[in-house]
């Protein structure tokens, strides 16, 4: 029918935060790994307190473990997965069977990876499939506004996310410009003030990602 | 038939399944559960001869089950006729007051009906129960075909199956037809009903849209969807895959969170279609199944081209004593049950339990059937790589729109206990394909 209800329109949108934050923090959590290995063996804490993440974790193989695998730990990348696979599973009727089997895939291959003492590798496979994820939504969804709503979560997600780990300013630009262009083009209520905020905020010399965050998880008004 | 090369790539099909997120829903200690639903590669294969007769008997036994529920909720001829006792109309939970004298659009009531049947090892089919309120299962046949066929084209090649592709288009085709201007809608309660797979699937395939209560609206005696924006479109018609006494707080229960205020009067104005027709319970009651064979003479004219299983009412005299001196033969049903639940076989039970049990059914004779326990045919089913027998039902369903149409397919549901006759999901049991032979 082409148009959208209210709950379908969030979930759209949560998908696009999910499945942004499962890639973005189980590709940060591989490159701090590798260095938990050998050379920072507890920079785990380190890694909480960039991701303003409570430190819950007894040791770097409690945080391994958990991190990564926890359910009940809403900070995990494992939770994070099931939010998005929770949203992803009632929107057959808006983005078909197919891109939902990616995240399907990425939750068995998520439970696969718990086996193993070598983490990475597994959730190698995790983002190879929520990359294939996002590859079948720009391949797939017919509907631009629902391309858009669900690419909009993932900028918006991307943005806080680079804010809270402070990256480097041509990053964030980059963030800011592409959420810019993007959600200009859905009908999603959005507050134009805090958008300019945004871009003027980033061409500054000294970025203010506090600020950054703040806007970045205000901006959408529904 | 030679083995099949497609039974040799199970695995690759149940991970496509599983891929796919072939579930169903389960409550365990009021926990949701989503399982996979076991499939066993080996088909249930009918002949075209042998489903031809099936489809004519179906389609004879949905057509009197419409005309039964269109007179029961109108004219009632058959209760003045004397064919069926007015005590078990109007006593039967499915028998609902406020469809009294409401006829829905183009007067269908049965749009999907799910008839579980059963095959003898007289090669008979037994009709088990009819399914006319709201009977789940086609979309599992059709979305393992579809992998079955991905797994192994050569199967495909090599046999001359009927296509179950079609069954969206069907659904599509009733749906439309019924359809009194404005969307189609497939309403569900949620992610946390047991058939939602089947709600969601359904709705891409036939391009309806997915809803649950709270995105429609009644206004002015129309139903509407509701938009992010706030526009309203108009509904013309809502596959319901919800239970009638949750369907309007306003005219059932009213402590119903998932159904649509006021929509029952919209469908009483004859301004949206509901599929199937809230009332249908009336007709897939387990007492008035004894009743069916009846209708279809009644009715059409016709003697039944299908037969019913056994059955026995403890309401009649005559049949209680048949009960009471067979005791130990029949399987007796609660008729207010479903899902395999309810459910004894005499031969199973205590001499206690029995003891209880006849006190019980002479107390609420209404509440119970007694039937023949039908040794019906084994089907093979793959477990370890081994083939080994297990008893199986066949669910069929019937479309009807101007004409009942029958899919050539079907869910076949197995027992994966060796020792027991239920195959229901819910209890754990898996599924198979039906394969019609076009050749």
């Amino acid at each position: 029918m082409g148009i959208i209800s209210v709950e379908n329109l969030d979930r759209l949108f949560w998908l696009g935060r999910y499945t942004e934050r499962v890639y973005t923090s189980a590709r940060l959590f591989a490159s701090s790994f590798d260095r938990m290995i050998d050379v920072e063996i507890d920079n785990y804490a380190a890694f909480c307190s960039q991701l303003d993440i409570p430190n819950i974790y007894l040791s770097k193989e409690d945080f391994c473990s958990r991190y990564i695998m926890d359910e009940t730990d809403p900070n995990s990348i494992c939770s994070n997965l099931l939010r998005a696979y929770d949203n992803a599973i009632v929107l057959r009727n808006e983005i078909g069977s197919e891109p939902i089997t990616y995240i399907q895939l990425a939750v068995y291959d998520m439970k696969k990876s718990s086996a193993t003492r070598a983490p990475i590798v597994g959730l190698q496979k995790v983002i190879d499939d929520i990359l294939a994820f996002w590859g079948i939504v720009d391949d797939m969804i017919e509907n631009e506004n629902t391309r858009n709503i669900i690419k909009t979560g993932k900028r918006i997600e991307r943005l806080d996310l680079f804010g809270r780990l402070q990256m480097d300013r041509i990053s964030i630009q980059r963030e800011v410009h592409r959420l810019a262009g993007r959600i200009t083009k859905t009908n999603l209520h959005y507050d134009t003030a805090m958008l300019s905020e945004l871009q003027k905020l980033v061409e500054k010399e000294e970025i203010d990602y506090a600020r950054v965050v703040e806007l970045a998880d205000h901006l959408r008004k529904d | 038939m030679q083995e099949l090369k497609l039974t040799k790539q199970s695995e690759i099909v149940n991970e496509l399944l599983a891929r796919y997120g072939v579930k169903f829903g389960i409550y365990k200690n009021n926990v949701f559960k989503e399982q996979l639903f076991p499939f066993d590669t080996i088909p249930r294969v009918i002949e075209k001869e042998n489903f031809a007769h099936l489809e004519q008997g179906l389609k004879q036994r949905v057509m009197a089950l419409n005309c039964f529920i269109r007179d029961v909720y109108g004219e009632k001829k058959i209760i003045k006729d004397r064919v069926v006792p007015e005590e078990f109309v109007y006593i039967s939970s499915g028998f609902l007051a406020p469809c009294d004298g409401v006829t829905p659009p183009k007067g269908v009531y049965t749009h999907i009906a799910g008839i579980d049947l059963v095959q003898g090892k007289d090669g008979e089919w037994y009709i088990l129960e009819d399914n006319l309120r709201v009977p789940s299962g086609a979309s599992y046949p059709m979305i393992a075909r579809e992998l079955c066929r991905r797994s192994s084209p050569d199967t495909f090649e090599d046999n001359h199956i009927e296509d179950n592709r079609y069954y969206a288009k069907l659904l599509r085709w009733v749906m439309d037809y019924v359809n009194v201007g404005g969307h189609t809608v497939i309403l569900t309660p949620g992610r946390y009903n047991a058939a939602y797979f089947e709600h969601s699937y359904l709705a891409e395939k036939t391009g309806a849209h997915l809803v649950s209560g709270n995105e429609l609206m009644v206004e002015d005696d129309y139903l509407y969807f509701v938009d992010y924006t706030g526009k309203k479109e108009r509904v013309g018609a809502v596959y319901r895959r919800i239970s009638d006494e949750y369907l309007d707080p306003m005219t059932f229960k009213e402590e119903s969170v998932i159904g649509i205020p006021h929509i029952y009067d919209v469908y009483r104005k004859g301004n949206v279609a509901l599929l199937n027709a809230p009332g249908n319970g009336v007709a897939d009651d387990k007492g008035i199944y004894y009743f069916v064979p009846k209708m279809i003479r009644y009715y059409l004219g016709e003697e039944p081209i299908l037969q019913n299983a056994p059955t026995y009412l403890p309401f009649y005299e005559e049949d209680m004593k048949y009960i009471l001196e067979h005791f130990d033969d029949l399987v007796l049903k609660d008729v207010a049950e479903a899902g395999g639940y309810g459910v004894v076989f005499a031969n199973k039970m205590t001499r206690q339990e029995k003891e209880d049990f006849i006190s019980l059914l002479k107390k609420e004779p209404r509440r119970f059937i007694a039937q023949e326990v039908i040794d019906f045919m084994d089907i093979d089913i793959l477990e370890d790589g081994e083939k080994t027998p297990r008893k199986a039902d066949l669910r069929a369903f019937v479309l009807m729109a101007d004409e009942p149409l029958v899919w050539k397919s079907g869910l076949t549901r197995f027992s994966r206990n060796p020792d027991s006759f239920i195959v229901n999901s819910s209890q754990g049991g898996g599924f198979k394909d039906t394969w019609v032979l076009s050749q």
